[in-house]
């Protein structure tokens, strides 16, 4: 690889996203991959890696990779990083520049696309409040809106699919 | 017009007995009338000479003899034969002028400083507040000139607040030098040629030089600058693209914290320009120096790369592409860096004339890398070494050092606690034992005999332990009265009888702390504190088995951390040579053997001295 | 300033090898000077180490400590008062006036020195803080299970260990040893952005003194990168790695499993490996000194950025050895002998002021 032909700046991008800010600091202790523990079932997984990649600035080969998709965002490795790195909110910037580069995978967009439609991941049915008014619970409301206006994403047409975030 | 050299005749125990009419006759001298002289003798030891006797003969060179030490026992004609010749070898090179400073009576206080920068001005500072009138002779035209590796801001400062009573040698540089505490002599070299000149103390504090600590060799030497150089407003990138700077901080050996932290005050600066993208190139991040973790971080803020590559693992290509592996990612990287910044270490380099005229004791035993000689000392007393000779961090470092080794040469100098060997010069055969194996210098050929100087002593004893003629020891560590204290120690110890030699600096140390605790040595153990392990000889040894010691041990100090250097091996390798001769006699080589000990180890010592037991009940 | 209102030239608080250097520094320099120290006897860390030296000295200067304490109990112009705790501070007209209070000391404790009898206040031209660092607690790092996981020790346990000889040939025998290096240094998340400067060097010298006893015991090294100590050092280092496992990893965490700890760390394929060892020992780091803030607030001594006490503080006030930021015995003893050399220069200033 030639350091010449990667991208410098990918790192100060990925900085300048909300979460992203520590990827910089990182002096690649491995403590992160330490504890890692989709790590620990996914060998190919190691935090320390996909950091050091994108700070050499291997932008596409990052935001292409399929593995920045299955952090768990557990945050251990943020709690053990002697530099505060918080890697699961570095992930989740690089995954954002990602998605806005149209690499987020199918589960992502899946995922995206019932939060905009339903406000959650999950379908509030009869069945559950069913359940909740037998313990005494208020119904919950499919409230969508809300997501919507916080996501900034235009209000679905009347009767229509929310699009994929 | 020969010298006018006189016998001043104190009254001494030895002395008993002898006209001093006689003596100065048979000698050809003639007898002190209080008038001036140009040369003295004096038959006194030094150390036990009075004050006023001191002061009269301050700046003269005189012969100090101890004659009742010399002439010994006999009948008075055999005495008077035998002080007349004393004195007259004495006064012979008394009259000649040939003494050097070592000779002279009272410890010269003058102090040389020959170097520039930090160290050598703060050593300058340094001596001249506690009393001492100090000689700067600098290369350079003025006191203020900075070594390379120094901050100049600092340097000016120093400079400018020299005090007036240090004598400012320009253009100047110390070639030769003799002697040791208080009695040096030193060959200077300046723009009106050749002086020679007594001092008391040196300091040796050359100027620094930086030098690139890790070079790359085949990379263009138009891409390389040396940190110290660096202008990083010559460097950005143009609009579209980066500039790539590599800054190579100890990428073939690892470099030190100081050059380091220097490599990164110059990556920090690089990367703040726009449009430059720094890598960073190490073999081990080296933060040890105060606020360098802090700059580290700092660097990588602000978009350094931090490289770290395997020692050697930095290879060029073509004299423009730098290649490495990098283990995370498992594949080599590339770079044609537009720059090559070079860390640079400090030193200087070391003057001829050190290894020429200190032969008996090259670098290596002049400076070894022992605890005991931390704060610029160096083997030879009155002798330090500073900055970046000695290979001392630049900066503060260097101050305290500076501060450290002038504590240490004014106690040398005025608070004379051990006093010089008394050389025995009609027992003197010459061989020059003691000039080879005094660590400090101590001992000087001078004229036809042994000299020594007036402060350079620590009593280690070695010469005693080495001389064949019994003819030097310092005061009390003479064979004859060490012999006569074991004799008398062993006659009322105890069965089985077993020695514990114990050195000053450790052994002993350790027994005090083991008797303070109470510990309850075995009955027949008798401890003989020595100044230094490397006082024991064979003689002593063996003597101590014939007058039935049934085991000795000698507990010095570790290798590298005898004050005096290898008195501990020498020690280790007499021991071995007795233990040599117990075999062939037959007899248990393993009853005297070398304790290896720091003055902590109260603990192995108490289990050495129990096997010791348990092998002399035994025997 | 009257001279005579002077009781000594020089305090030095803090009696471990920077305030003892301070002392005697100062006597060779012709002045009188009074320790105080807070335990009931001198010698700070210093007198916990052992000697690691194998087949020769590893230079870690913990006998010069003898060395200091001897010759401060030689030289008459030092007076020592140990189990004292200085309580107030006051300075005017360029004197200090500080005040002792006696703290309960243990039966008679060893070394020079005499517990401080009653309260007493001392007027002095200068003062110097020498009171050392404070070691950090590993219970800070809980995941290194310090105190929870049994075989895990700090490394000044070790020290205490190797010189009570509780591990060797006839005494405890690990088959697996590993040193966790930067516990709380190197630390920016902790709070502790600074290497401790001490600790690489003192881990690899017991490493090699266990391996000295134990030849058939295996030490690991887990570090991120190894500190400089001189030219003998880098001269050292590369028999050391052949001696010594070297892992160049920050482990996640100690656990403790059914053998003893193990300890969780990047493999080299990066995924996280567990390994089991008998003694995990973690090399702690240097902090500011304990009670910082109230020698601050005492003597307006300023805390540098990392709340070590600054050198520069107001006049007549230095700082010598640890407690002025991380340092080996060797460095504070010189460092304490610069501070003695400043000490000394104001008190002639004062002096000679005062003649007028
Ligand atoms: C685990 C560990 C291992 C180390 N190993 C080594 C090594 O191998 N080699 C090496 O060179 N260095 C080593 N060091 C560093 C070494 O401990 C320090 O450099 C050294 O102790 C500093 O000396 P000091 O006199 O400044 O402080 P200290 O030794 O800490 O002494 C300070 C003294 O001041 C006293 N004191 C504190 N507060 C007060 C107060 N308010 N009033 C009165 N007295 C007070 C304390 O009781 C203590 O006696 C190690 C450090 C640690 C933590
Ligand atoms: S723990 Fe922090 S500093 Fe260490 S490798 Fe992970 S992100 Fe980098
Ligand atoms: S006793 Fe030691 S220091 Fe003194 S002269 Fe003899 S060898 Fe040198
Ligand atoms: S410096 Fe350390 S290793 Fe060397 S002898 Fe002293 S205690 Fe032992
Ligand atoms: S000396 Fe070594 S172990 Fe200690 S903080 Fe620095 S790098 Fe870490």
């Amino acid at each position: 690889m030639r350091l010449n032909d990667c991208d410098p700046g990918f790192k100060h991008q990925v900085a300048a996203e909300p979460g992203g800010e520590g990827i910089r600091v990182c002096f690649g202790c491995a403590a992160c991959s330490a504890r890692c523990p989709v790590g620990a079932n996914r060998p190919e997984y190691d935090p320390r890696r996909i950091i050091r990649a994108a700070l050499l600035g291997r932008r596409e080969e990052v935001l292409a990779s399929p593995l920045i998709w299955l952090c768990s965002s557990c945050y251990t490795c943020g709690e053990v990083c002697p530099q505060g790195v918080r890697f699961t909110d570095v992930l989740t910037a690089i995954k954002n520049i990602a998605a806005r580069a149209g690499h987020a995978p199918p589960s992502a967009r899946i995922t995206a696309e019932l939060l905009a439609k339903q406000g959650r991941l999950l379908e509030v049915t009869e069945f559950e409040n069913d359940k909740r008014a037998e313990l005494g619970l208020p119904p919950v409301e499919q409230r969508p809106h809300d997501f919507q206006s916080i996501l900034g994403l235009e209000p679905p047409p009347e009767g229509g699919e929310g699009e994929g975030a | 017009m020969p010298a006018r050299v006189s016998l001043i005749w104190q009254e001494a125990p030895g002395l008993s007995g002898l006209d001093p009419a006689q003596v100065a006759l048979a000698a050809g001298v003639e007898l002190d009338d209080g008038g001036l002289v140009e040369a003295a003798v004096v038959t006194v030891a030094q150390e036990r000479a009075p004050r006023g006797l001191q002061e009269r003969l301050a700046g003269l060179p005189v012969s100090w003899l101890d004659l009742a030490a010399e002439i010994g026992g006999g009948g008075d004609a055999h005495r008077l034969a035998r002080a007349a010749t004393a004195v007259a070898r004495a006064a012979g090179r008394a009259a000649k002028g040939t003494l050097p400073p070592v000779y002279a009576p009272q410890p010269a206080q003058s102090v040389l400083v020959a170097g520039a920068g930090l160290g050598a001005l703060a050593a300058a500072w340094e001596a001249a507040a506690l009393g001492h009138p100090v000689t700067l002779a600098t290369p350079f035209g003025d006191a203020a000139t900075p070594g390379a590796d120094d901050d100049p801001q600092a340097v000016g400062l120093m400079a400018a607040q020299l005090p007036a009573q240090v004598e400012l040698a320009t253009e100047c540089e110390l070639i030769g030098l003799a002697g040791s505490a208080g009695g040096f002599s030193a060959r200077l070299m300046g723009p009106q040629g050749e002086s020679s000149q007594g001092f008391g103390a040196v300091f040796l504090a050359p100027p620094g030089e930086l030098a690139p600590g890790c070079e790359i060799h085949g990379l263009n030497p138009e891409l390389c600058v040396l940190a110290s150089k660096l202008d990083p407003e010559d460097w950005q990138g143009p609009e579209d693209a980066w500039l790539h700077a590599a800054v190579l901080a100890g990428s073939a050996q690892a470099a030190p914290s100081y050059s380091f932290a220097a490599a990164l005050e110059a990556a920090l600066a690089l990367a703040k320009r726009p449009r430059v993208q720094v890598s960073l190139f190490y073999t081990e991040a080296r933060v040890a120096v105060p606020g360098a973790e802090r700059l580290f971080r700092d660097c990588r803020a602000a978009g350094v790369l931090p490289m770290r590559v395997e020692p050697g693992g930095l290879e060029v290509r073509g004299g423009h592409t730098l290649a490495w592996f990098d283990p995370l990612l498992g594949e080599e990287i590339t770079l044609e860096p537009a720059v090559a910044v070079m860390a640079e270490q400090s030193g200087a380099p070391r003057p001829a004339w050190l290894d020429n005229e200190l032969t008996v004791k090259p670098w290596d035993l002049l400076v070894p890398e022992n605890p005991r000689l931390a704060g610029g000392k160096t083997s030879r007393s009155g002798l330090y070494i500073l900055g970046s000779l000695r290979g001392t961090a630049p900066g503060a470092p260097r101050r305290a050092e500076a501060a450290a080794a002038t504590a240490d040469m004014h106690a040398r100098l005025t608070g004379r606690v051990v006093p010089m060997p008394a050389v025995r010069d009609q027992l003197c055969a010459r061989c020059l034992s003691c000039v080879r194996a005094c660590p400090h210098g101590v001992p000087q050929f001078v004229g036809f005999g042994i000299a020594c100087s007036p402060a350079g002593c620590v009593a280690c004893g070695i010469c005693a332990a080495e001389c064949p003629a019994e003819a030097i020891a310092p005061p009390g560590w003479g064979q004859p009265e060490m012999l006569a204290a074991l004799e008398a120690a062993l006659a009322v110890a105890p069965e089985p009888k077993m020695v514990l030699f114990a050195c000053g600096q450790s052994g002993m140390p350790a027994a005090s702390a083991l008797s303070a605790s109470g510990h309850q040595w075995p009955a027949g153990l008798v401890i003989f504190p020595l100044v230094c392990a490397g006082r024991t000889s064979q003689v002593l040894v063996t003597r101590a088995l014939e007058l039935g010691a049934k085991g000795v041990l000698t507990a010095g100090c570790h290798p590298g951390n005898c004050r005096s250097i290898s008195g501990n091996l020498v020690a280790a390798a007499k021991l071995e040579m007795v233990q040599g001769m117990l075999a062939e006699l037959g007899l248990d080589p393993e009853a005297v053997s070398f304790l290896p000990l720091a003055s902590n180890q109260t603990r192995e010592l108490a289990q050495a001295v129990e096997a010791l037991a348990v092998k002399a009940e035994e025997a | 300033m009257n001279p005579a209102e002077i009781d000594t030239p020089v305090l030095i608080i803090g009696g471990g090898v920077a305030g003892l250097s301070a002392a005697v520094e100062l006597s060779r320099r012709g002045l009188a000077s009074t320790v105080v120290e807070r335990e009931a006897a001198p010698g700070g860390r210093a007198g916990e180490f052992c000697c690691k030296a194998v087949a020769a000295c590893a230079r870690c200067g913990a006998c010069r400590l003898g060395d200091l304490l001897a010759e401060a109990a030689a030289r008459p112009e030092i007076t020592l008062h140990t189990a004292a705790l200085v309580t107030s501070a006051e300075q005017k007209d360029g004197l200090w006036t500080v005040e002792l209070s006696p703290q309960p000391a243990g039966d008679d404790a060893p070394g020079p020195g005499a517990p401080l009898g009653e309260r007493c206040s001392l007027t002095t031209g200068a003062v110097i803080l020498a009171v050392g660092g404070q070691v950090f607690d590993p219970a800070g790092k809980s995941r290194f299970a310090h105190g929870r996981v049994e075989g895990v020790h700090s490394a000044l346990e070790l020290e205490a260990m190797l010189a009570m000889g509780a591990i060797g040939p006839g005494a405890m025998a690990p088959a697996k040893v590993a040193f966790i290096q930067c516990v709380g240094s190197r630390d920016a998340a902790g709070g502790r952005p600074w290497c401790s400067r001490v600790c690489c060097g003192y881990a690899l010298r017991m490493a090699r003194v266990i391996r000295h006893r134990l030849p058939e015991t295996e030490v690991t090294f887990f570090h991120m990168d190894v500190q400089d100590y001189g030219r003998a050092w880098e001269e050292e280092l590369p028999s050391l790695k052949e001696d010594i496992r070297f892992v160049r990893a920050m482990p996640g965490e100690v656990t403790a499993g059914e053998q003893g700890p193990r300890v969780v760390f990047a493999g080299p394929e990066g995924a996280p490996v567990s390994e089991g060892f008998d003694l995990v020992i973690l090399s702690v780091g240097i902090g500011p000194p304990n009670g910082a803030g109230s020698l601050h607030e005492l003597f307006g001594a300023a805390p540098d950025q990392d709340g070590f006490l600054a050198e520069e503080g107001p006049d007549g006030l230095f700082v010598a050895g640890a407690a002025a930021g991380p340092r080996s015995l060797n460095e504070s003893i010189t460092h304490a002998g610069l501070a003695a050399s400043r000490a000394a220069a104001r008190v002639g200033a004062l002096l000679e002021a005062a003649r007028g």
